[in-house]
């Protein structure tokens, strides 16, 4: 474990909330580095100074009669006989049902009326958004200073699926750093690039959440919106969105110049 | 009778920790006040979903945080909610957590850094205040914020690198970049 990487675990670990593996990683690094353990001690006497002796608000006298007073109300309300309630239960319960299914024909309806690729399209709409925030600095790096495989591995340890990153083999590409992003609600690790003078995002998304886009292959999809290019893909068991400014050289961030272009699948871009 | 006074007990037990998480919810006493009175009643009426198992705090606050949004979502429907973008506000911190050294040298109060959580953008105060006042587990927070466990040590990571900010800074750090985090959350 690095340095770094330990350092980006000691709030999990003196919270006790390190699963036991990489507990007794961490635990073997600082018993190794004399700067991380000092961090750890140091972060120990903060919680034992101040954390630890931290109470909740108390509440004012005036509103705990107040409460008071609503119980009361409640437990009387509790005498009455219970079968009264069960109707009005089961009418909800009938009305929640129906909703459900209005619900559930309604989502059946409109994936039909979007349609595949205008999903796709709304998640590159999306990228972009997320893209032009990570450029102009609104949303800065969760970690930086570390290499890319650093970064991948610290969001792995905070995001539930694989954050695995692919083969990038461009030269002069400059890792900036990486973040916990969202794209349409979806989690997902964000990746910032600098080549030529140009920020280039990659997003790397769950696959379930990628399959349920409604998109069954590992075909390259490829969009241009407000200017920007995004290629869209699945491998390595997650949903990846690259987007830049820079063209059909975007593929090259993955590809170098006169490789095939193919996706870790085998289907060639289209 | 049982059900009713295994609930005010319940209550009862908690009830600075539901005035303390309201209040971190509302920033307001007033409408901590009416919050916790209306999460008092709604709790009873769904006290038949309550699961012993995993315990009394976390149900509650969930419902209370529900509440909450609802109540925001009626009162300001144009405005945003507590949603995940409240997760992405600017944050001008860096990944390295700031060593405590100084902050412990200083000899701060507790009712000093209590004060610092309480400035904290309302995302990033209520996972602080979960874990650190409450004692919630990341899991248990997760639940009540309706976000997965990443999320909570994001918030948890940045909440804590700006509370170490602040405490570093004093009291009077800088109007300009504590309004902006102010505004875009």
């Amino acid at each position: 474990m690095t340095c770094s990487a330990a350092k980006s675990q000691l709030y999990a670990y003196v919270d006790d909330e390190l699963a036991p593996e990489t507990r007794w990683e961490l635990e073997r690094h600082l018993a190794g580095c004399e700067g991380c353990r000092r961090l750890a001690e140091l972060e120990f006497a903060f919680r034992e100074a101040y954390v630890e002796r931290f109470r909740p608000d108390q509440a004012p006298e005036r509103l705990r009669r107040q409460v008071r007073d609503t119980l009361a109300v409640l437990r009387r309300r509790d005498l009455r006989p219970r079968a009264r309630r069960w109707p009005r239960r089961a009418a909800l319960l009938l009305g929640a049902v129906g909703l459900l299914v209005a619900g559930a024909l309604l989502g059946v309806a409109v994936e039909r009326y979007l349609g595949t690729r205008a999903v796709l399209v709304e998640l590159a709409e999306a990228a972009v958004e997320q893209h032009q925030r990570l450029a102009r600095e609104e949303l800065p790096a969760d970690i930086g200073g570390v290499t890319p495989q650093q970064a991948a591995e610290w969001l792995r340890q905070r995001l539930p699926f694989n954050v695995q990153l692919p083969d990038l083999r461009t030269e002069g590409l400059t890792f900036l750093g990486g973040r916990i992003s969202h794209l349409r609600g979806i989690e997902a690790a964000a990746l910032e690039y600098r080549i030529d003078g140009s920020n280039v995002s990659l997003f790397i998304l769950p696959e379930e959440a990628y399959a349920r886009l409604g998109v069954s292959d590992t075909r390259f999809r490829t969009f241009s919106h407000r200017g920007y290019d995004v290629v869209i893909w699945r491998s390595h068991g997650a949903g990846y969105a690259l987007v830049s400014e820079i063209g059909g050289r975007s593929c090259q961030v993955c590809h170098a110049p006169g490789d095939p272009l193919e996706a870790a699948g085998g289907s060639p871009h289209r | 009778m049982a059900r009713a006074a295994l609930f005010e007990e319940l209550i009862l037990k908690c009830l600075d920790s539901l005035y303390g998480y309201a209040l971190a919810l509302t920033r307001n006493p007033q409408d901590a006040e009416d919050l916790l009175g209306e999460c008092i009643v709604r709790a009873w009426e769904r006290f038949e979903s309550y699961d012993p198992r995993l315990g009394f705090k976390p149900w509650i606050f969930t419902v209370m945080r529900h509440l909450h949004v609802d109540r925001l979502r009626q009162s300001r429907p144009l405005e945003a909610t507590a949603t995940e973008e409240d997760a992405e506000a600017p944050n001008p911190l860096y990944a390295i957590p700031l060593a405590p050294e100084d902050i412990l040298a200083r000899r701060e109060t507790v009712d000093q850094v209590r004060e610092a959580i309480r400035r904290l953008p309302p995302p990033l105060r209520e996972v602080v205040e979960l874990r650190d006042i409450e004692g919630l587990s990341y899991r248990e927070i997760a639940a009540v914020i309706g976000r997965p466990v990443g999320t909570v040590m994001s918030r948890l990571y940045r909440g804590r690198n700006l509370l170490r900010t602040y405490l570093l800074e004093g009291p009077h750090f800088p109007e300009r970049r504590e309004a902006r985090l102010g505004r875009d959350l």
